[in-house]
């Protein structure tokens, strides 16, 4: 039977939990390390991926067959690919350039190079203006006329495709994704993490004693555990609000509808990923009564989120390899693996469904099963309660 | 009337309750003496709904306890909690509210709790920051602050000094006098406890030993008891009367278990013809004896 005073009670818990970790030094270091880090990426991206188009300066050691090809190259970057030709009198003077940083690459009569390396585009830029200056000489020479030397040049480029097209802005994605499962992660273990300290907190003051006087043992469980969530729901928003704004006002093509989209994304899944796993942290926390105990209890809570997540960076590389695919349905992973694969475009809708089904039925499960255990625990102070005395006790 | 019936708990292989019953009436304060580990906490543990008991039940104005009533139960436990790093207006306010205080309500009670039970220091500091003692007076608000129908509390007086006692006896007599709360408390100090309470329950290895006023707890006991303090004779006088064995024997001072046929004048008569006689008068036993005598 519920009273409807009842009802109010989780609510209460739920806001002193709330707000005591608002207030609390951790949590606004916690939000600052991740919009720092979120700032980072974001703005690495602007600064490295997209300012505007790629551009080159080619010096020239040589004749005027050389500037030719250079500036050959230069015609076919056209718009898309700037290329700045900068003759040189010798290769002394080329190379100093070089070497200071303001030319990119040198070309003479027999030679491309670069002061490391010469950049695939410039290659394949010059290579081709070279190829074309040699088939001009061998066309002129045989005296072609005008206009089917222009026929052979002009020649329509081939038509491209693909079997298997990438889904546009693959590389956006990846970038999403990353910085998606990133976050979800950080928020997963550092919430989960919270709920066990928060029980082991009321179990080391004695202070749950007294809480148990007033109130049910899952209520005490739901409204710590919906406290905490909201708290770590209300960071996570903000945080991806945040990078959304600051790559609006760099004019990173991050921000796209799909970016949006995947911060609803990480924000769904960790509701999901939370309910699964706090229940599983508040039992664990409940089992020991110090808070130096609590490494012991929590390590293989804490291996699988690590494994997950792990597995996740993995999958932004090929996000159809089995393990990745597996471990996007078990709901023991799905919350990191699987929302990594949607943002990739590599999901198929089966395997949405069936991995969520699987995540919020186990879910679901898990909390009558860790509020048994946190029941039968949570009272018992001294030595780490075994798994099965705690399951007994309730 | 709060009332334990037959409550039965066991931990593993230990039996704690054995049948333990006993009544709190409301406006009474009941004291609650045993051994350690007699099984107090574990019944005041069950009667809060913190630990379920295997056989029995708990009944509060005759209907078994629920979630409702028990909001109205205030609890002091052994192992004293608060949240160290809450304040001690805003923990009080939060603990009257889980027990469904409205919140200004619970604001008001809660300054005046930490103005009657002389709690020194700022209300907005931090449980922590304050004296151990402090801490102690700032429990007890905690099982006051809703102003309950009942009062359950786990060795209260443990680690106050004589002030803290004299308030916390005071605070005790008002809940049940001019509030009519039904107050039971643990306690090891019996002198507290004779003078305080209106009953005792005396509960040894899980079993209720004694339980009634302390009156009628000497009333039940058979034995009748006399001390004579006699100067300056050594010698064993009374053995010539017939049904009078020597409880005790202290210098100049005897105490005489009588046979209930034995007249205590005759004894009386018979110590003059000894020596001169300093004091006559029957042994009131203090709970400290009754609870000596029952639980050895």
């Amino acid at each position: 039977m519920t009273e409807p005073a009842d009802r109010g009670t989780w609510q209460l818990i739920a806001a002193r939990d709330f707000w005591v970790r608002l207030r609390e030094r951790s949590f606004l270091i916690s939000t600052l390390l991740n919009v720092g880090v979120i700032s980072i990426l974001v703005l690495a991206r602007a600064s490295g991926g997209f300012s505007g188009a790629p551009s080159f300066d080619l010096g020239t050691v040589g004749g005027t067959d050389v500037v030719a090809v250079a500036d050959g190259a230069a015609s076919l970057g056209g718009t898309d690919i700037t290329v700045r030709v900068h003759p040189y009198p010798d290769r002394a003077a080329a190379d100093a350039a070089l070497m200071d940083g303001s030319i990119d690459a040198v070309v003479t009569g027999t030679q491309l190079y670069g002061l490391q390396s010469v950049d695939t585009r410039l290659q394949a830029l010059v290579q081709t203006s070279a190829h074309q200056a040699a088939v001009d000489a061998v066309l002129a020479k045989h005296h072609v006329p005008e206009a089917q030397r222009e026929a052979v040049s002009q020649t329509d480029p081939l038509a491209l495709g693909a079997l298997q097209p990438a889904p546009p802005d693959q590389q956006n994605n990846a970038a999403v994704a990353f910085i998606g499962v990133l976050l979800l992660y950080g928020q997963l273990f550092g919430y989960g993490l919270w709920v066990a300290t928060g029980v082991i907190e009321e179990k080391a003051s004695r202070i749950v004693e007294m809480l148990l006087s007033a109130v049910r043992p899952k209520q005490l469980l739901a409204g710590k555990i919906i406290g905490i969530g909201v708290l770590g729901l209300a960071q996570l928003i903000t945080i991806a609000g945040f990078a959304i704004c600051l790559a609006l006002v760099t004019g990173t093509h991050l921000v796209h509808a799909s970016a949006i989209w995947a911060a609803l994304l990480v924000i769904g899944w960790f509701i999901l990923g939370y309910a699964f796993y706090a229940s599983l942290f508040a039992a664990a926390g409940s089992l020991v009564s110090r808070m130096e105990e609590l490494q012991n209890v929590i390590v293989p809570i804490n291996l699988t989120i690590l494994v997950s997540f792990i597995i996740s960076i993995g999958s932004l590389q090929d996000p159809n390899s089995t393990l990745a695919v597996v471990a996007s349905i078990l709901p023991v992973s799905a919350a990191l693996a699987m929302p990594v694969r949607i943002v990739l475009g590599a999901a198929t809708g089966w395997q949405i469904a069936l991995s969520l089904t699987l995540l919020i039925g186990s879910a679901i499960a898990l909390v009558p099963i860790g509020a048994r255990l946190y029941a039968g625990a949570v009272l018992r102070t001294g030595s780490r309660v075994k798994l099965r005395d705690a399951w007994r006790a309730a | 009337m709060l009332e334990l019936l037959d409550l039965h708990r066991r931990f593993s292989d230990v039996v704690a309750l054995d049948g333990v019953s006993f009544g709190v009436p409301e406006g009474r304060i009941v004291g609650f003496v045993g051994r350690n580990g007699a099984g107090k906490t574990t019944a005041m543990r069950i009667a809060l709904g913190v630990l379920d008991a295997d056989e029995g039940e708990v009944r509060w104005r005759g209907a078994p306890v629920d979630t409702a009533s028990r909001r109205r139960f205030g609890y002091m436990p052994e192992e004293r909690g608060l949240y160290p790093k809450m304040r001690v207006l805003e923990q009080l306010v939060y603990l009257a509210r889980l027990r469904g205080m409205a919140k200004g309500d619970a604001r008001a009670s809660a300054g005046r709790l930490l103005e009657t039970l002389e709690v020194v220091g700022d209300p907005g500091a931090r449980v922590e920051s304050l004296s151990l003692g402090n801490q102690q007076r700032v429990q007890l608000a905690a099982a006051l602050v809703h102003r309950p129908d009942v009062l359950v509390l786990d060795e209260p007086f443990s680690g106050l000094d004589p002030v803290g006692v004299d308030v916390l006896s005071g605070v005790l007599r008002r809940a049940a006098r001019s509030e009519g709360a039904a107050v039971v408390f643990s306690s090891h100090q019996l002198d507290l406890v004779e003078r305080l309470c209106d009953e005792v329950v005396l509960i040894d290895r899980g079993r209720i030993a004694a339980n009634g006023t302390i009156e009628e707890l000497r009333a039940s006991r058979e034995r009748n008891l006399w001390e004579i303090r006699l100067r300056g004779v050594t010698t064993a006088w009374w053995e010539a009367i017939p049904g009078v064995t020597p409880a005790q024997r202290d210098d100049g001072v005897v105490v005489l278990e009588l046979a209930p046929s034995t007249d205590p004048q005759r004894v009386l008569d018979v110590a003059r013809s000894a020596g001169d006689v300093l004091a006559f008068g029957p042994v009131e036993p203090s709970l400290q004896d009754l609870f000596r005598e029952v639980v050895s």
